[in-house]
């Protein structure tokens, strides 16, 4: 089983995170990047499907800037085989197509079996590059996946639907799979496992810059907080009636 | 009484089998401590036969963690000393040459009859508290120590009959029943728990001084591969220390019982999962790489109380949370999720929360050359582990202030590594360590408020490196400014005050006078706790334990019970760890119609009644 699982590097939660000049994306100086939380788990459920099929590889795919090779060597330290790093520039792509082509572009010869991603990335949160590049490959693709049972050349997985539901598909394989948090325990990387780690490979890719991104951020802002005060006047049924529209309608907390 | 020859042969045999069985025995068991890493120390000598005479001879600890089976436990160690004579002049007699003169074991007698009741009575409470009362920290009942109850007794019942009776066949079948019970006795020893009558002993001599006395983990990040796997299977290995400790144990369960984790219902019993649990593995292996061995769930629920290792009394170091930690952290990998994020935090930004600026720092003054004092903050001060406690922090600055006293924090502190140390992420601890004594490299004094701190930067930083400064805990520094007069008390609180001894203070550092001394300086009603001093019981946040927020135990509420159940209107503590899960903790336990506890720092309570 050839297993590629795609992690991304993100800028962890607790950053104080200020805005840069260009207005399309953060300072980096004071900023923890950290791997996506999603991706952990996507990392971990690959290291389990090997090591339940008992042979095969896992690779970690990255694509972003040189800082991101940390963010791989982590996964090559809790047990990936090695790494395949798609380097990206700034202005970074927010473009999900663009990013799956790239990808798609340097995985295509590897024939993975199984494409594992974090459900969606913690910054641009677009939840699509997996599900994309598995058209791309043409593989069969499923999303929010919450278990996955694999049986000789087939897999299933369970999915996570709206308000508690789910469901049960079956996927041939190939496959492209985007895992939700907390589908697994993750482990940690051991002291053998870092060290182990540094003699591993990283293949650097630079992408095919022909393919134009179709989307592109075209401005990073801290939300603004607005304040809204309404006096409710009138009789006090009048009053009750408006506030009970208020809670409901407008602030829906009823 | 006169022995044929055939007789004395088969007396020779006997004696010889059980001789040669008992020594097979314990170098069995011997070989295998010897194989443990490290070397039996003999520094200190003085101080080392000092507390084998108190701890062995007058059983000091046996007696003073529980007084009536201890006494009883006295009286048959003293009756056996004072059998050593008997016993060998008995055997002498067989072999038809006596030590003693028939005059002088009459004189003898008139002593050891006696004190013969002595160990009949000694032997007989015991037996009954083991089969009839039995205490659960005694666990499952041992037929070897009905066994041996029943050999003592009967002992010390032929030796008597022996003494009182002329020489007669009944007599002579009485000489080789006793004959008989000794030899077999030897045969039991090395068998049983009893061994601990041979090395505990050597054990309490050999003990280390400080207490944990965990290997240093020092890792090479640049060595080869073989260097790293030799240094990671060390892990799996007892010290001949902690090798010597399993073969002593005698099962009384005292740690079990002195353990917080297990008085809040966890699993861990440190008896069983940090000795017991090893011994026989040692015995089929016959080596010391056994520490794969211990149950990691139970590993996890430790405190690092060291209260277990306190309560031995045949001097067993027992907690080995530490060595179970970092093997599950450094080679299997496998970290509870809070713990992950935790070090992720550590090893991202060097301190606990992920953050990257302390308000509380920005407002206290920096650290430079010609002041006296580095004042450590630690993570809690200084990310507002509990908001409350920045007061704390300020009413230590008030009486440095108060006092002259010149201080300043270091803008680059890291956390100390106490979490990292305690958990096993040895890795991380070394580079916050190395980060740390870099800063300290010019200091000559360092003062802090948290005793994890103060453990780590002052003593375990020690098993890595030279320490060019000394590290005082912030009641150190308070009591002797009281003392010495350059802190003036303005007069004395009259609430009911109580001292709740932290454990790293107390067990790891040695410090309960100190902040005794500044609180009876400022307190009219102060009283003890039941469990205080070296003997305290930890408030469950240790080991790391205060991150570990999920958890079903209540390892973190039996302290605060007793607090609230004392008649305390205060409890004062010195430690922010203390201090915060007390601030949690106490208002929810506190009945109707009781007037809350509070909480507060040594530094909270003097400041209150001195001139600052
Ligand atoms: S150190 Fe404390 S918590 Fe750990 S086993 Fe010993 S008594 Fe229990
Ligand atoms: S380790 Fe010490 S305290 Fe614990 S059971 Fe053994 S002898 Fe008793």
């Amino acid at each position: 089983m050839k297993i590629a699982v795609l992690v991304k590097q993100v800028p962890g939660g607790d950053s104080p995170l200020r805005i840069s000049d260009d207005q399309l994306w953060v300072i980096e100086d004071n900023v923890n990047f950290i791997t996506n939380e999603s991706d952990a788990y996507a990392v971990e459920e690959a290291l389990q499907l090997r090591e339940k099929s008992g042979e095969g590889e896992v690779v970690a795919v990255s694509f972003g800037p040189e800082r991101t090779q940390r963010t791989i060597r982590e996964a090559l330290s809790k047990g990936a085989d090695r790494g395949i790093h798609i380097e990206d520039s700034y202005p970074y792509s927010s473009d999900p197509l663009k990013i799956a082509t790239a990808l798609s572009e340097a995985l295509k010869e590897e024939q993975f079996d199984l494409i594992l991603s974090g459900l969606q990335s913690d910054d641009y949160g677009f939840g699509q590059v997996g599900v994309l590049l598995g058209e791309t490959l043409g593989m069969t693709t499923a999303t929010l996946v919450m278990s996955t049972e694999l049986s000789d050349g087939s897999l299933k997985v369970k999915r996570e639907l709206e308000s508690g539901w789910f469901q049960w598909v079956s996927l041939s394989l190939p496959a492209s799979i985007s895992i939700q948090s907390g589908i697994n325990t993750p482990r940690y990387p051991s002291l053998k496992g870092i060290m182990g780690a540094k003699k591993k490979e990283i293949k650097s890719v630079a992408p095919d810059s022909a393919t134009a991104a179709a989307q592109a951020i075209s401005r990073v802002y801290i939300p603004q907080k607005t304040k809204k005060t309404e006096m409710i006047e009138g009789t006090a049924d009048q009053q009750v009636k408006r506030l009970a529209e208020v809670l409901k309608k407008e602030i829906r907390v009823v | 009484m006169q022995f044929s020859f055939t007789e004395q042969i088969a007396l020779l045999i006997l004696t010889l089998a059980a001789l040669s069985s008992f020594t097979y025995e314990v170098w069995r068991r011997l070989r295998i401590v010897l194989k443990g890493s490290g070397h039996f120390s003999l520094n200190r000598f003085g101080e080392r036969a000092w507390r084998t005479f108190r701890e062995v001879f007058i059983h000091e600890r046996v007696i003073r963690g529980r007084f009536w089976p201890g006494l009883m436990h006295a009286l048959v160690f003293w009756g056996f000393i004072a059998f050593g004579v008997v016993t060998l002049d008995h055997f002498a007699v067989g072999f038809g040459k006596p030590i003693l003169s028939h005059r002088a074991d009459e004189l003898y007698s008139v002593v050891a009859i006696p004190v013969a009741g002595l160990v009949l009575l000694g032997i007989l409470v015991l037996a009954y508290r083991r089969f009839i009362t039995r205490p659960a920290a005694l666990g499952k009942l041992s037929p070897t120590s009905g066994l041996v109850a029943v050999f003592i007794s009967l002992l010390m019942i032929t030796y008597i009959y022996g003494e009182m009776s002329p020489a007669s066949v009944v007599a002579k079948a009485n000489w080789w029943f006793h004959s008989i019970l000794i030899l077999a006795f030897l045969v039991l020893i090395p068998r049983s728990k009893h061994l601990h009558l041979v090395f505990a002993p050597f054990n309490i001599f050999f003990r280390p001084f400080d207490t944990p006395d965990h290997k240093a983990v020092n890792i090479d990040l640049e060595a080869e591969e073989e260097e790293l796997d030799a240094m990671l299977s060390d892990l799996t290995r007892l010290s001949k220390n902690q090798a010597l400790d399993i073969f002593s144990c005698v099962a009384c369960g005292r740690c079990t019982d002195s353990c917080p984790a297990h008085r809040g219902g966890g699993i861990l019993s440190p008896k069983d999962h940090f000795i017991l649990d090893l011994r026989q593995p040692m015995l089929d292996s016959g080596d010391v790489n056994v520490l794969e061995g211990i149950n990691v769930e139970a590993g996890w629920e430790c405190t690092s109380c060291q209260a277990c290792t306190f309560a031995c009394p045949v001097g067993n170091q027992v907690e080995k949370s530490d060595e179970i930690r970092r093997l599950q952290v450094m080679v299997e990998g496998q970290v509870p999720q809070q713990y992950q994020k935790l070090f992720m935090n550590l090893q991202e930004t060097g301190n606990t929360e992920g953050a990257f600026s302390s308000s509380l720092a920005e407002t206290l003054p920096k650290f430079t050359p010609e002041k006296e004092y580095v004042l450590w903050l630690g993570c809690f001060a200084r990310f507002n582990l509990d908001p409350n406690f920045t007061q704390s922090v300020e009413n230590y600055a008030k009486i440095l202030d108060a006092a002259g006293v010149s201080y300043g924090v270091l803008e680059e502190e890291w956390c100390s590594g106490d979490p990292a140390n305690r958990l096993g992420e040895k890795m991380t601890y070394q580079m916050l360590m190395e980060h740390n004594l870099e800063q300290l490299s010019t200091v000559k004094k360092v003062t802090t408020m948290c005793p994890h701190c103060a453990v780590n930067v002052g003593k375990e930083y020690g098993k890595h490196a030279n320490l060019n400064y000394e590290m005082q805990h912030h009641t150190q520094v308070i009591s002797s400014l009281i003392e010495n007069g350059r802190l003036a008390i303005s007069g004395k609180s009259s609430e009911a005050v109580t001292y709740h001894d932290p454990c790293n203070l107390s067990r790891m550092l040695g410090e309960v006078d100190a902040p005794r001394k500044a609180i009876r300086a400022t307190a009219d009603d102060f009283f003890e706790l039941e469990e205080s001093g070296t003997n305290t019981l930890c408030c469950g946040a240790g080991g790391g334990l205060w991150w570990k927020k999920e958890g079903t135990g209540r390892t973190h509420l039996v302290r605060a019970e007793q607090i609230v159940e004392s008649r305390a209107e205060t409890v004062v503590t010195s430690c922010n760890f203390c201090y915060g899960m007390f601030n949690q903790g106490l208002g929810p336990l506190t009945p109707e119609g009781r007037g809350p506890v509070e909480v507060k720092d040594l530094a909270d309570f003097v400041a209150e009644n001195a001139q600052v």
